[in-house]
């Protein structure tokens, strides 16, 4: 439906085979930070409800290290927000979204993501708005509009980490989705070949007797 | 073994059928590759029906669990993924080759005399489609869901004097909610029967009428061979390049063919900016559009598929072989499918200032198309007679031209 969609496919395709594409371990470690920074500071206001603290595991996370990102919450238990939905309607005037599709639900997926989170600045009035979403109800959480240089660059990263790790959130079976897929397609396309040229040898069998049916 | 089958075939026409039917069934020996898309869309009837079944075995028909049961399929059920997306990828390759079997039959003539009820079975499939299509897009529950099931069911409401019962009825309450919900769950699994069948009843037609084939001609017993092994491996080769474009999709970009706006769960609170169906009715609703008023708007959207029907009686040159031997039909053609783009273009976008002409003046070209047929089809076949055409296809003509007397 969306061309821009297409090409990205094209593209990414090509990147993966040139061997641009991030190795596993970056992915990861990405991964990781990103799930800090989720369950850390999105998931005070957001809840991310597809997720359960035992799909952190699949990340690379150790038990350990989960038991600590859970805090009394049980392993299997979504990932709900830690503030009520009635407080966050009072203190926001809105109960903040589900995040665990929200890298799905928006034209641009975890680019939009990325730059509405650091899409922040303070305009002329004094108060902080959004040039991705403007009059947006959500507070900087990073504090990418009252940045320095130096630490807006960190910032940057932190917003890229979660954003990614949004990205994961809303498809975790796009890694085993596309391995499966390279399989599939290296078959399918011997099998048709195999097909083509059996059907050459069979269609080899006529003789053409009626001239211009060809 | 073979007395099993001489047992069978004693009392059930087993081997006669098989032999009839499938391998040694007469087959024009210079069908193209655009015959092959029946077989295909049989394939994918295949496909969304045992997906659909094991979908079924996960989803919940009820307006507070069934967007989280399709999170649940996609993340908790073994291959849940695989099977969703190969259900909600397979709806758009349904249409995508029903789509080109029609452009085919359009083409090349092919609902003509005798072909008209063969032409018709495949229109009552096409309306089944439709209708499954369009249930079974509430189901997951998202916004888009939501509220393109009211603005479809809400154009009933344009049905003389009780328009409004009728919405009522259909949506079982006065808002889509989740008696509309169930409602639907129960025909989306009924309709592929109906469809199984009526597809049964369009191979029926077709195995008495036989395939037409690109020549328009008729052909001698010798120039017929056997479907099987032709065919079956012509089908076979044409399904492997088919599974490349689908699995494609299915595993490297199933979101294609979902709009985003439908990962957000339906809220009858919050109109979506912008209200789109499906690429596969973005034509058809770029016509209700472009009529000002609502009743206009759907007897205009309801003609734009049904008119296809009136085909056989529009098309009145004898002419055999379609668009090949007929310039002005071809072109007709052309300009049809290119005007079909342009409404799905206006059908996907909001119909501001310049786009809103842009639709009506397509929706005219689409209407004027058919109007016109019976006239220039006329028209060219008396001219084309007169400048003269290849020996066999006049020998055709005025076979046909005998016959129709």
């Amino acid at each position: 439906m969306n061309h821009f969609r297409l090409w990205a496919l094209f593209a990414s395709l090509a990147c993966t085979m040139n061997g641009t594409a991030l190795a596993a371990g970056d992915k990861d470690a990405i991964l990781q930070r990103g799930a800090h920074v989720a369950t850390e500071v999105c998931n005070a206001c957001h809840s991310l409800k597809y997720l359960k603290y035992s799909d952190f595991l699949k990340l690379g996370f150790t038990k350990q290290q989960v038991d600590v990102m859970r805090g009394d919450r049980n392993m299997g238990d979504p990932l709900i927000a830690q503030m009520a939905p009635g407080d966050a309607l009072t203190a926001f005037g809105i109960v903040p979204p589900d995040l665990s599709l929200m890298a799905k639900a928006r034209e641009g997926g975890v680019g939009y993501i990325d730059s509405m989170i650091t899409g922040f600045y303070t305009a002329a009035n004094g108060n902080t708005d959004n040039h991705v979403f403007p009059g947006i109800k959500m507070p900087d959480i990073l504090g990418i509009s009252q940045a320095d240089p130096a630490s807006r660059k960190a910032l940057l990263v932190k917003a890229k980490d979660v954003s990614t790790f949004l990205g994961w959130a809303a498809d975790p079976m796009a890694e085993a989705r596309e391995n499966l897929g390279y399989a599939v397609m290296a078959y399918v396309f011997v099998l048709t070949v195999l097909l083509y040229l059996l059907k050459r040898k069979i269609w080899g069998r006529l003789e053409w007797s009626t001239p211009g049916l060809h | 073994m073979k007395k099993m089958i001489a047992w069978i075939d004693a009392r059930f026409p087993l081997t006669h059928f098989i032999k009839h039917e499938l391998t040694d069934y007469p087959t024009p020996r210079n069908l193209s590759y655009w015959w092959g898309f029946g077989f295909l869309a049989g394939f994918v009837l295949v496909i969304q029906l045992v997906t659909g079944i094991f979908l079924a075995m996960h989803y919940k028909a009820d307006s507070n669990l069934a967007f989280d049961s399709v999170q649940h399929i996609m993340r908790d059920v073994n291959y849940g993924w695989l099977i969703r997306y190969l259900h909600s990828t397979g709806a758009s390759a349904f249409f995508a080759v029903i789509y080109i079997h029609m452009a085919r039959t359009l083409y090349y003539g092919s609902y003509r005399r005798p072909r008209e009820l063969l032409w018709w079975t495949g229109q009552g499939l096409l309306l089944l489609m439709m209708a499954t299509a369009f249930m079974g897009y509430l189901l997951p529950w998202g916004q888009m869901s939501y509220w393109g099931a009211t603005v479809i069911t809400n154009l009933f409401s344009a049905t003389p004097i009780i328009g409004d019962q009728i919405v009522i009825w259909l949506r079982g309450g006065f808002a889509v909610d989740d008696p509309t919900l169930t409602r639907f769950f129960s025909m989306h699994y009924l309709f592929p029967f109906l469809i199984s069948a009526a597809a049964v009843i369009h191979l029926i037609a077709l195995h008495t009428v036989r395939s037409s084939n690109p020549s328009g001609l008729n052909f001698a017993d010798k120039d017929n061979i056997p479907f099987h092994p032709y065919f079956t491996i012509k089908d076979l080769f044409g399904l492997g390049v088919f599974m490349l474009v689908y699995f494609g999709i299915v595993f490297f970009d199933p979101e294609l063919v979902i709009d985003v706006t439908n990962n957000i769960p339906a809220n009858p609170m919050q109109t979506p900016a912008d209200i789109v169906p499906e690429w596969y009715f973005l034509p058809f609703y770029a016509i209700l559009r472009a009529v000002p008023d609502l009743i206009g708007g759907v007897v205009a959207m309801a003609l734009s598929v049904l008119i296809f029907a009136a085909l056989p009686y529009l098309d009145r040159s004898r002419i055999s072989g379609g668009a090949i031997y007929r310039p002005v039909y071809r072109t007709m053609f052309y300009v049809f499918i290119v005007d079909i783009f342009v409404l799905g273009y206006v059908g996907a976008h909001p119909p501001e200032s310049d786009l809103k002409v842009v639709g009506e003046v397509a929706t005219a070209i689409y209407f004027s198309t058919f109007l016109l047929l019976p006239f220039l089809s006329r028209w060219e076949e008396g001219y084309l007679l007169k400048i003269g055409l290849p020996v066999e296809v006049m020998e055709m003509t005025q076979k046909e031209i005998e016959e129709a007397r």
